[in-house]
């Protein structure tokens, strides 16, 4: 019974872990580019959350959209301003763009906010459903299906917007993009943005559960890349069966291996996959 | 040519010497030694680095692990069996080349963003294990390297001076290393594989042996500075010798902005990037933490931005650019 | 008669569902210039790369003085004698024209004699005087040939040329020939891909066609020209 209830568990943070990778492999895949900070732009929108709800009275899950909002113009703005500059500059220039920006917005972060941990207080923050034998944390739930809904969302906008269309065209085929009249720049703008958005999106939705503070990227930097090497780099449908596969490692390791191990048997597995199936578990053999 | 070259040996004489006589200018118990013996371990840190990702252009973000490795087997072994930190160097030196082996096997294939990251996760799992194999490690609380009577035979000095000569004669050591190499036959494999791997196989490089070669190379020297640095600070915790931002990313950094792949580059870089870090902790952190951090990675960003090749390519480029504008 | 220097026996490559090579055999007497032709997309490119080992055949085998290659790394097939150019050339492009050949050269030799010879290939090839320069200011035709002497610094008994002249003018490409030959009498076997026919035709000794993976032809230039399977082949891809 508890390998079911861990199971539950790690189905229910694997959602989210889901779409916050999301954000990471959209940024690979339309521009070739891994972004080291993105864990950053998760801890971004756990603090317009926080401050949200301290300040406005607003809810976590009701603010996501706000950090959403906020971290996607921030997104869009360092897209044009940094990001842009490096797409053809050598491979080491790129790394290490990002992990300056991971730097830079911890770093500010922790100015702007100081060290402490904060967390915010809700109705439901406690509460959970019986569901035969097992619970469901309400907290986990309401977070996961935030994650559902906003996957969708984003499946929606790339399957049936001409916005999702031009961009998974300019993934594909940069010069036929081109050629059919699409600004890969204004391409990039929108799929970094919207890449560093849904990232906040998942931070603001765990944050009924988890604490926030400046370092709390740090925890999830490694977690994202195993979500998104695990589904292939650049693969949206990958980012969510990695977020799955991950959130139900996480949690059934947790029976057997204490606290800091649990992390262990992610790197180890992390390290396994890139050096076995780099292309991920889904792509192709090679 | 021969005139040029006598030049520069003796221009380099001259440094090494003014190099070597500096610490007479300074405080021996000053802060500004101690800032510079930093500055010196660090650009022998980089100068590792370089080996790998300079020449061969594979970015490593986990070279935390083998100076942690080297950081913590002198220690234990100095701890339990009262062992010279000499010896324990080479013990150290020993395992991070093993180390280093070990994680080129499963990730020699792989290039750019996938090598980084798994050599990143590589440096966290180091991590990870000193912090919760507190038996061994003595976890996350860190752990003190014991006194011992001051002699050259312990690597403990009363004074900073010594440990100044120490991280002199280290970097020299490491910078000839990379300039031989640079110079042999691993040397230009290593840069053919870099700028083309596929057509190096097929002209006879052996290209998995020799990025296999330069790792453990680059692992062992980078696990020998672990054990300088521990003996230099006394105390150590997993998240410091073992940390990305901390160690790995800063080697990289200064090798980066100095100039990556050339000698001088890492010297250049930390002999800027390390005071520049200490002052701005030293104006600013009693304020504000973390700005000192910050100034850190928008310099970073802004060397990529400027010149990704870092000092040495922009010196270059502003000598080209006198030498065209002094001709008519 | 003594036994063939390069044995290639029903060699197979598929790539997904694209059967790249199926079934191709033939053989490479020591001393020979044979030219390798067939319409775009024939594999003749394919077929370089499984013999110097870049990719792994899926069946048959690959003899090179009786010693089997297949599922070796490139670099020991490199060692055991046989090296290819490739199709759009690929130098070290921040290498001196110098280092470039010299790291040929290190394949049985140390730094110094491999510059030493890598100088003399220099001049062989004729393009001492631009030693210095940086491979990525060449010329095309100046990289084909800093190719050709980094392929021979390696010292090799075999070398496949992959569309080597693909840049050359009249004069440039009657120089090269001169130089093929040049090499075959200094004991060199050659196997050349080559869409310039007056080239394959005036130095080939033998010529082997392909078309959609398969071997349809082989025989001196006299015959192969003549040869309705090989006229096919090429009417048939110019028609389409």
């Amino acid at each position: 019974m508890a390998v079911l209830q861990a199971i539950l568990d790690g189905l229910m943070i694997g959602g989210v872990y889901a779409v916050i990778s999301i954000g990471l492999t959209l940024v690979f895949g339309v521009m070739g580019i891994v972004n080291f900070a993105q864990a950053e732009f998760l801890m971004l929108g756990m603090f317009v959350a926080y401050y949200a709800w301290a300040w406005l009275g607003l809810d976590p899950l009701l603010a996501a959209p706000l950090a959403f909002g906020v971290v996607f113009l921030l997104g869009a703005a360092i897209q044009r301003v940094l990001i842009r500059r490096v797409l053809k500059a050598p491979e080491v220039a790129q790394i290490f763009l990002t992990v300056g920006m991971l730097i830079v917005l911890e770093n500010a972060a922790l100015l702007m906010f100081g060290s402490g941990f904060k967390s915010v207080s809700t109705p439901y923050q406690t509460s959970s459903l019986q569901l035969g034998p097992l619970f469901i944390s309400v907290p986990y739930l309401a977070a996961f299906a935030m994650s559902v809904a906003s996957g969708l969302a984003l499946f929606l906008f790339m399957r049936a917007s001409w916005f999702g269309r031009a961009m998974r065209a300019t993934a594909q085929d940069p010069m036929a993009a081109k050629l059919m009249g699409i600004d890969s720049d204004r391409m990039h703008m929108l799929a970094f943005a919207l890449g560093v958005g849904l990232t906040a999106f998942g931070g603001a939705v765990i944050l009924p559960y988890l604490t926030v503070s400046p370092t709390v990227g740090a925890q999830f930097v490694v977690l994202m890349f195993t979500v998104v090497v695990l589904g292939g780099l650049g693969s949206v449908a990958g980012a969510v069966v990695g977020g799955l596969a991950v959130g139900i490692i996480q949690s059934l390791s947790a029976l057997a291996f204490p606290i800091q191990l649990q992390n262990l048997v992610l790197f180890l597995v992390f390290i396994a996959v890139l050096a076995l199936r780099p292309k991920g578990l889904l792509g192709g053999a090679r | 040519m021969n005139r040029s070259t006598l030049l520069r040996g003796l221009g380099l004489a001259v440094l090494l010497a003014v190099a070597v006589a500096t610490p007479f200018l300074l405080d021996p118990r000053g802060y500004a030694i101690r800032v510079v013996c930093l500055a010196l371990l660090f650009a022998a840190m980089a100068q590792c680095w370089n080996i790998v990702a300079g020449l061969a252009n594979q970015v490593s973000l986990g070279h935390a692990a083998f100076f942690g490795i080297g950081a913590y087997t002198s220690t234990l072994l100095l701890i339990h069996f009262g062992l010279s930190p000499w010896l324990g160097m080479l013990v150290g030196a020993v395992l991070g080349g093993i180390a280093a082996f070990l994680i080129s096997l499963p990730t020699m294939r792989l290039k750019g963003h996938y090598f980084a990251l798994a050599t990143l996760a590589f440096g966290e799992v180091m991590r990870v294990i000193a912090n919760s194999w507190s038996g061994l490690t003595g976890g996350p609380v860190g752990i003190s390297v014991p006194f011992a009577p001051p002699s050259f035979a312990m690597m403990q000095f009363k004074e900073t001076r010594p440990y100044y000569w120490l991280m002199l004669a280290a970097l020299v050591v490491v910078t000839l290393v990379f300039v031989a190499i640079r110079r042999s036959k691993l040397g230009y494999r290593l840069r053919a594989i870099k700028e083309n791997a596929d057509a190096a196989e097929v002209i006879g490089v052996d290209t998995t042996r020799t990025k296999i070669t330069a790792a453990v190379i680059s692992g062992m020297l980078t696990a020998c500075l672990g054990t300088l640095y521990a003996q230099f600070q006394f105390f150590f915790d997993p998240d410091t010798v073992f940390g990305v931002a901390s160690i790995s990313v800063r080697m990289a950094m200064i090798a980066i902005v100095g100039g990556i792949g050339t000698a001088a580059g890492p010297i250049l870089g930390a002999f800027f990037v390390i005071p520049l870090e200490e002052f701005a902790n030293d104006l600013f952190s009693s304020r504000a933490a973390g700005l000192s951090q910050l100034v850190f990675g928008v310099l970073l960003i802004g060397v990529i931005l400027i010149e990704p090749r870092g000092f040495m390519a922009l010196g270059s480029r502003i000598r080209r650019l006198f030498g065209k504008g002094g001709r008519p | 008669m003594s036994q063939p220097l390069l044995q290639v026996s029903d060699i197979s490559k598929r790539f997904g569902g694209l059967r790249a090579l199926s079934g191709v055999s033939l053989t490479v007497a020591a001393g020979e210039i044979v030219g390798l032709i067939g319409p775009n997309g024939a594999g003749k490119t394919t077929l370089f790369s499984t013999l110097v080992g870049l990719h792994r055949p899926d069946s048959g085998a690959i003899r090179l003085n009786g010693k089997d290659l297949v599922g070796l790394k490139p670099h020991r097939i490199a060692a055991a004698g046989m090296v290819k150019t490739f199709q759009n050339v690929a130098l070290f492009l921040d290498f001196s024209v110098l280092d470039n050949v010299l790291t040929g050269g290190l394949l049985h030799l140390s730094v110094t004699e491999a510059r030493d010879l890598a100088r003399r290939c220099l001049e062989q090839v004729g393009i001492a005087g631009i030693a210095d320069k940086l491979a990525r200011d060449l010329s095309f035709p100046e990289r084909a040939r800093v190719e050709v002497a980094r392929a021979l610094c390696t010292q090799p008994k075999v070398l496949l040329l992959d569309e080597a002249m693909a840049a050359l003018n009249h004069v440039e490409m009657d120089a090269f020939i001169a130089l093929l030959r040049q090499l075959r009498g200094e004991g060199l076997t050659l196997v050349i891909v080559e869409h310039h026919m007056r080239a394959i035709m005036s130095l080939c000794d033998r010529i082997v066609v392909l078309n959609f993976g398969q071997l349809i032809a082989t025989g001196t230039p006299a015959e192969v020209s003549r040869d309705p399977a090989v006229i096919q082949a090429y009417l048939g891809s110019s028609a389409a």
